[in-house]
């Protein structure tokens, strides 16, 4: 009689499941996309400056090289940002529904972002044979402006999820009136915004330097290899004591703003000044925390600077109105694996400005190379875990209390959710084979012509980017595999 | 203020919805008939055509799509919870579609070998097929009154098949073909490929043919299931754009059937447009027919104020740039690599 009782409850909220499974898949697969998408052009025209001013053709091959990776990632990066538009009206109609008049602001403002980043970005493919260097470059410089614009516009749409503003609801939940201004800048966008964009630029410039750290492994270590590697990693590196602080007024804007998902990030019980800070460690349905290691006290010192300084706990929001236990310790765990490797991107800056202030030379030690050459998937890991704290620590809200997650979710039966999760996880293995293809027979491809000193024009061979010139008969050359 | 602004965001998103159908069909029709072309020598060079010519769009059409979607949902709230509560099938089908066909296009450049490219420019086909149609068909699907405001009123299924959706599919799918075929005329000639231009001139005219009988049976269909669209698209707003594309769709036939290679792009592109606003004005002024109206579905004022303001700057910027952009593709190189 139990079993029959709670079947029927089963399925009437079972779409919940796979939906919010296919958004995090989604979405996880698509922030890969963001980082080279948002900062990889700044990087590039930083070559392309060098090149033109310091007149080094070194620098330009790089650069142009980098482009055609910005222009076959940006196709990637379009198709899953596509998807996820289309899942906003699949997946959670009346979240749109009910929010869409406020909500969708940055999304209209992405729009315009996105629509000049797909223009901008092929002026620059196209640009390297067919305009003059500086007009080329000048051009270029719209980009990054561009991909800064299309940060803020979707970190505008997110803060509103997690702390709205700027609208008058009615008595019943219906949108009154929005405000512009207070609805696309939110309360927690100041953080948000900085710690993201500043994350792009570290992991785009770390995953960059990364490839050439593996060629210094490799035994490359010629101009073009020190060049392509100091940029970014510079860059990056600079970037990292940043984040640390950013980071931290982050989590602790979180205090007052989302005091539950602070909790889960600290799995804290109950409110409470002297907090220990507890590095790892699960905390269980009886609020008691087992494995980890407990540093008295240190979370209270993080929060205002002083032991007493209190810090909330789970238990001071409703049980039906915070994350659960499971919930809590996901975002614990992603939050503690993000300061972790926040603080690894530190010591590698320390190492690298110690060398290079002190020798007046790059590194030579092939640990330095080891470790740079994880730093890539390093900050791609915390971009994922930095995501993980921000959405699961938001549950069960998806927009924080005034809707829950469950009652935005399609009415749609759970069995079509799942097999459209299915088809796509198919689909997102062929597009990573596919990219993961074409990146690898590119670098393949320039390698051989370095080695052999040939000059050809980077973006041949690439599925997407200028036609190739027409041979003087007018035929033109027949696709095939790269040569 | 707040209906006029809202009737300005409804054209706004009518002439997203036509950009995709022209970009897009541009692109999805090359598709069409890379499936079409069957197998040999001839084939192959028409492929190559295809490629050719698509190979300076790299999934750039979907900012149109996006677009849509964007406006849709800040501009219409309840219009598009509504639109995805009922056709979530047709999106989902068109969606998966969408990604594979970018993902094999890409796909055929990796070197997969000579039989791999062949598999994979079937998929490609088919999902060009699949989109415009699925697309099209939601249109449809709409334009039927069987999407009811926000939750569906009749099973899904029945919102999402039936006589005038599945016409607005078939229609749709003749007219990509159409504008597909004339755009490679015009990519043959530019490449000085007479034989492609022989080739896809033919096809061109075919697809006139087949696009005025299915556009006839798909009236006929409409005006049995549902007079009163049919009517308001014959005798309201809609009635020029009818008549534009009654029209030119046989101009355009006749002028690449006598081999007149003058204006039949322009006049393909107004087909496909006038047939999308043929469908929007003689909605008009209901986004779901007699259960919604643009006045009814607005947001409030700040948000078609800030949405006005977006689409200026669209305006402003993003045409400048995409002019430069198509004088940089068609002008070749200054100097060799």
């Amino acid at each position: 009689m139990l079993v029959m009782m709670r079947f029927p409850t089963i399925l009437a909220a079972d779409a919940l499941l796979p939906s919010r499974i296919q958004m995090a898949f989604t979405l996880a697969y698509h922030v890969i996309m963001v980082p080279l998408g948002v900062a990889l052009p700044t990087y590039a025209l930083l070559m392309n400056g060098i090149g033109i001013f310091k007149k080094d053709p070194v620098a330009l091959r790089i650069a142009r090289r980098w482009s055609v990776v910005m222009a076959v990632q940006f196709a990637v990066g379009a198709v899953t940002g596509t998807i996820l538009s289309f899942e906003f009206g699949i997946l959670w109609p009346r979240l749109m529904g009910r929010f869409g008049a406020a909500l969708g602001l940055g999304f209209a403002i992405e729009g315009l972002a996105f629509f000049l980043e797909a223009i901008f970005i092929g002026i620059y493919l196209y640009g390297w044979t067919r305009l003059r260097p500086k007009t080329h470059f000048l051009l270029g410089l719209a980009l990054p402006p561009a991909g800064v614009l299309g940060t803020f516009s979707v970190l505008a749409a997110n803060s509103f999820m997690q702390t709205p503003g700027g609208i008058t609801l009615s008595a019943t939940g219906e949108l009154l009136s929005v405000d512009v201004l207070g609805a696309l800048f939110p309360r927690s966008l100041g953080y948000e915004f900085w710690h993201f964009l500043i994350a792009a630029y570290m992991a785009a410039g770390f995953v960059v330097a990364s490839i050439y750290a593996v060629a210094w492994l490799r035994g490359r270590r010629d101009h073009y290899q020190r060049l392509a590697f100091a940029i970014p990693f510079t860059v990056a590196a600079l970037l990292a004591p940043v984040q640390l602080v950013v980071g931290d007024l982050s989590a602790r804007g979180l205090v007052d703003d989302q005091p539950a998902k602070f909790a889960a990030m600290e799995i804290t019980w109950k409110t409470r000044s002297h907090n220990p800070e507890y590095i790892g460690g699960l905390i269980n349905g009886a609020g008691q925390v087992n494995f980890g290691i407990a540093i008295p006290s240190f979370d209270s010192v993080l929060i205002g600077l002083s032991p007493n300084s209190v810090a909330p706990g789970l238990t001071s929001v409703p049980a039906d109105a915070r994350p659960s236990i499971v919930e809590a310790n996901i975002t614990h765990l992603a939050f503690d694996l993000m300061v972790g490797l926040g603080s690894a991107g530190v010591f590698l800056m320390v190492w690298y400005f110690v060398v290079l202030l002190g020798r007046r030379h790059l590194p030579q030690s092939p640990w330095f190379y080891r470790v740079a050459s994880l730093a890539g998937i390093g900050s791609y890991i915390a971009i994922e875990c930095g995501w993980t704290t921000t959405e699961v620590g938001r549950q069960p809200w998806i927009v924080y209390n005034l809707m829950r997650v469950a009652d935005a979710v399609t009415s749609a039966p759970a069995s079509f959710v799942w097999i459209m999760l299915s088809a796509l996880l198919v689909v997102y293995v062929l597009i990573a084979l596919i990219f993961v293809n074409v990146l690898l027979g590119l670098a393949a491809r320039w390698r051989h012509e370095d080695e052999r000193e040939l000059v050809r024009a980077p973006e041949e061979g690439a599925p997407y980017g200028p036609r190739p010139e027409l041979a003087s008969d007018g035929s033109v050359s027949p696709m095939g595999p790269l040569p | 203020m707040t209906a006029a602004l809202a009737s300005f965001t409804a054209l706004v998103l009518l002439l997203t919805i036509t950009a995709y159908s022209v970009a897009g069909g541009v692109d999805y029709g090359a598709g069409i008939w890379d499936l079409l072309a069957g197998r040999g020598a001839r084939a192959n060079r028409a492929r190559e055509l295809i490629d050719h010519a698509m190979a300076p769009v790299w999934e750039a059409n979907n900012v149109w799509l996006v677009l849509a979607i964007v406006v849709c949902w800040t501009g219409f709230p309840l219009l598009f919870q509504s639109v995805f509560a009922s056709l979530y099938p047709l999106f989902a089908v068109a969606l998966l579609a969408l990604i594979l066909r970018g993902a094999f296009f890409a796909f055929r450049h990796v070197g997969v070998g000579p039989r791999g490219q062949r598999r994979a420019g079937v998929v490609f086909g088919i999902s060009s097929v699949l989109a415009p149609f699925f697309f099209a068909a939601a249109l449809g699907a709409i334009a039927s009154g069987r999407v009811a405001v926000s939750e569906p009123s009749v099973p899904v299924w029945q919102a999402c098949f039936n006589p005038t959706s599945i016409s607005f599919g078939v229609v749709s799918l003749a007219a990509t073909a159409f504008i597909g075929a004339s755009f490679l005329v015009g990519d043959a000639r530019r490449f000085g490929m007479p034989d492609m231009t022989d080739y896809f001139k033919r096809r061109a005219v075919i697809a006139t043919v087949v696009l005025i009988i299915m556009g006839t049976i798909a009236l006929a269909v409409m005006g049995l299931e549902n007079s009163r669209l049919l009517s308001a698209m014959l005798t309201g707003l809609g009635t020029p754009f009818a008549l534009a594309a009654v029209i030119f769709t046989p101009v355009v036939g006749f002028l690449l059937w006598r081999g007149i290679f003058l204006w039949y792009r322009t006049l393909s592109v107004v087909v496909v447009g006038s047939l999308v606003f043929a469908w929007g004005f003689g909605q008009s002024p209901y986004l779901l027919p007699r259960q919604l109206t643009i006045a009814q579905a607005a947001p409030p004022l700040g948000t078609e104020v800030l949405l006005s303001i977006v689409t200026l700057l669209v305006v402003v910027l993003v045409l400048p740039s995409l002019a430069l952009l198509v004088y940089l593709d068609q002008r070749g190189a200054l100097e060799s690599p």
